[in-house]
């Protein structure tokens, strides 16, 4: 085991794509990092250099103390698991397991007895015979797991290795991996598009952007803390609502409403965006009286059983920055930043309907501002 | 479909097969006949088992069993050269399709274009090296040439670039391979399909080929089979009246040509029924998620 270190790390393609741009990331040893972000935002690319099968234009990047740049993937160390699971679909499970130690000689015994071992961890005991297409998804997918631990490797790096199987199964095997790693101990980066399994699986969470690293921090302190507007967008689902907003007299005013801010007395009658979570939202019947209101205008109501998400128009325009229209070109919706509605998650109690014209009560404790400009948070909490 | 639409079709379909069936089955059934019978009696009539097994004798007996001496070398020369072909072809395509080297394109274009021209258009240029090497009445002058088989290249280069993930690459380097142990450990198991197809391809060019065998050999117990053929044919009198007939040594008339013609498509046929089975394998099912 041991820390993986990228040090002011680059990556430029022949044909002059920038990938990732001076990246500086420390993983601690045995801790779980996870490095997500849209896609082409250079996690992959930042994995791949870790493994040897990218080369690295400029940094450096070090396993345990030693400096892998001009090592091959052979002399690193370290285990990866594929999002498309790689399997070698000649082999038979137990001698894809088996490859990586028969390729570093290991001796019979201690070949069957890893090989063994994985297999009991991960329920492939049934399935050591049988080839990688007579195998389900989730099988396969453990399989790719199983090569990976019998090396006892100094670090995993994992891509995406959930994107390819159905949600019921992700849950499961979000919660397997995660269990595994703490288990083992091992330095795992781990890369991902999906900010759930980013929240629920990292020690830390790693958010990158056009190969620029945006923040590291543990997932609470990435969702209460976001250091700019497309990392409080990103991490969240729904996604935070961001609204244009001025401030005016020590309050932010949002088309019709007043909301209340002492803080932002240096951005007196400037422009902001305003930050707000869906959960910072309720239906005003509902919430205490003294949170400010908003007037909205209930476009669509889905109940979800133990809350209700409800999505409404007001006077509020909807912020539409690059990093905003980035973030919703992501969720393969180009219409959310120019739809003017937004989304709050009310208690199962409410009783508004869709047409209604409604009053909604805000958290005046949790907004986030942000810069217009940069995206960069103001007056953090 | 209306009977009288398909009545037409199946006419068509029959007149074709017909058309085409018919010589192969006249052969099959030559070699059954004495040779006047051959011209004299129904041309899809069966002669006698009595016949054939005379005409097997005739034609083994040929210049002293050389027939099955030319079947011989025929091998001889079509599976040095494709073993050559396969050592040099699967590993040249993997390169092609994964190597990212300085000339890459251009080695690909040029294997296309050298793939186009015909084999005969370099027997004469081929003919001229050989003799600057001393090689010419040598096996090696057959099979050199032969083992030059672009198109072996090509197919492997297509299944790689096609048919193989480069994540299986990607991760046999990770498990810890070299490049040379991901070649031969994971990449070659795989192309199994399109080892057995270059084989075969190559295989029935070498075999086929007749110029260039007959412009560089010279004795003819060097010969190869369709070399050979064309020895036997000028020894028949009704194609080379100079060899008199009847009466002579030589005992080869169109039923042993036709034999001999027969007996030489054999080995092919067999190349064929063993080389089909494995390209039908689909081998990288399973491999990553479809």
């Amino acid at each position: 085991m041991a820390k993986v270190e990228f040090d002011d790390v680059s990556k430029v393609y022949d044909d002059g794509t920038g990938a990732v741009d001076r990246l500086d990331l420390e993983v601690d040893d045995g801790e779980f990092m996870v490095l997500v972000g849209p896609s082409g935002c250079g996690k992959t690319t930042a994995l791949r250099m870790v493994a040897g099968l990218e080369e690295i234009s400029g940094g450096i990047v070090r396993i345990g103390e030693r400096v892998v740049n001009d090592l091959t993937p052979k002399n690193r160390d370290i285990a990866m698991v594929f999002q498309s699971y790689a399997l070698y679909p000649h082999l038979s499970v137990r001698d894809n397991i088996a490859f990586p130690l028969k390729i570093a000689r290991l001796a019979r015994d201690e070949v069957r007895r890893r090989v063994d071992g994985a297999a009991a961890v991960l329920d492939l005991e049934p399935y050591l015979q049988r080839k990688p297409r007579a195998l389900s998804g989730g099988q396969r997918q453990r399989v790719a797991m199983g090569r990976a631990i019998v090396r006892e490797p100094k670090a995993f790096l994992m891509d995406e290795p959930l994107s390819n199987l159905d949600a019921k199964l992700r849950v499961q095997m979000r919660a397997d991996i995660k269990k595994l790693q703490t288990d083992l101990g091992v330095t795992t980066i781990y890369v991902t598009h999906d900010q759930v399994e980013a929240m629920t699986m990292g020690d830390r969470v790693a958010v990158m952007r056009k190969g620029r690293l945006q923040q590291v921090a543990a997932p609470e302190e990435l969702y209460e803390k976001p250091v700019n507007v497309f990392v409080a967008g990103f991490i969240g689902s729904p996604a935070m609502n961001v609204l244009q907003a001025r401030i005016e007299g020590g309050a932010a005013v949002v088309g019709d409403a007043r909301l209340p801010v002492p803080r932002l007395a240096a951005y007196e009658g400037r422009d902001v965006l305003l930050g707000i979570r869906p959960e910072s939202f309720e239906d005003a019947s509902l919430a205490s009286a003294e949170h400010p209101r908003l007037r909205g205008h209930v476009e669509l109501r889905e109940a979800l059983g133990s809350e209700v998400l409800v999505h409404f128009s007001t006077a509020g325009r909807i912020a539409a920055t690059d990093d905003l229209l980035e973030l919703a070109d992501d969720l393969g919706d180009d219409r959310a930043a120019a739809r003017a509605t937004l989304v709050g998650r009310f208690s199962p109690k409410t009783r508004v309907r869709e047409g209604e014209t409604i009053e909604v009560a805000l958290d005046p404790d949790a907004l986030h501002f942000f810069e217009p400009s940069t995206g960069v948070t103001i007056a953090p909490r | 479909m209306r009977p009288a639409t398909l009545g037409l079709r199946f006419a068509i379909l029959a007149a074709f097969a017909v058309f085409f069936a018919a010589p192969v089955l006249w052969l099959v059934l030559a070699p059954t006949k004495a040779d006047h019978a051959l011209v004299t009696s129904s041309p899809f009539s069966f002669g006698s088992f009595h016949q054939l097994a005379l005409a097997w004798k005739h034609l083994n007996a040929f210049s002293d069993h050389i027939y099955r001496r030319w079947i011989g070398n025929s091998l001889y020369y079509a599976l040095s050269a494709t073993a050559i072909t396969l050592a040099v072809g699967v590993p040249a395509g993997y390169g092609l399709a994964f190597g990212r080297f300085r000339g890459r394109k251009l080695i690909l274009s040029s294997t296309l274009v050298v793939m186009i021209i015909p084999g005969a258009a370099l027997v004469l240029p081929i003919f001229l090296e050989l003799n600057a090497m001393h090689l010419l009445g040598r096996s090696l002058s057959v099979i050199l040439p032969f083992a030059f088989f672009p198109f072996g290249v090509y197919l492997a280069y297509i299944y790689y670039s096609t048919a193989l993930p480069p994540g299986l690459l990607d991760a046999a380097r990770v498990d810890g391979c070299t490049e040379a142990q991901a070649f031969v450990r994971v990449a070659l198991p795989l192309a199994k399909p399109i080892v057995a197809l270059v084989f075969f391809f190559s295989f029935v060019a070498d075999w086929n080929n007749f110029f260039l065998p007959l412009t560089v050999l010279a004795d003819s117990s060097q010969y190869p089979i369709q070399v050979g053929l064309s020895d036997l044919l000028s020894s028949t009198p009704s194609f080379n009246p100079a060899q008199g007939g009847g009466g002579q040594s030589v005992n080869i008339f169109r039923p042993e040509l036709a034999l001999a013609t027969l007996l030489a498509i054999v080995p092919v046929a067999i190349v064929f029924l063993l080389s089909q089975r494995a390209l039908v394998r689909g081998l990288v099912g399973g491999a990553v998620k479809e």
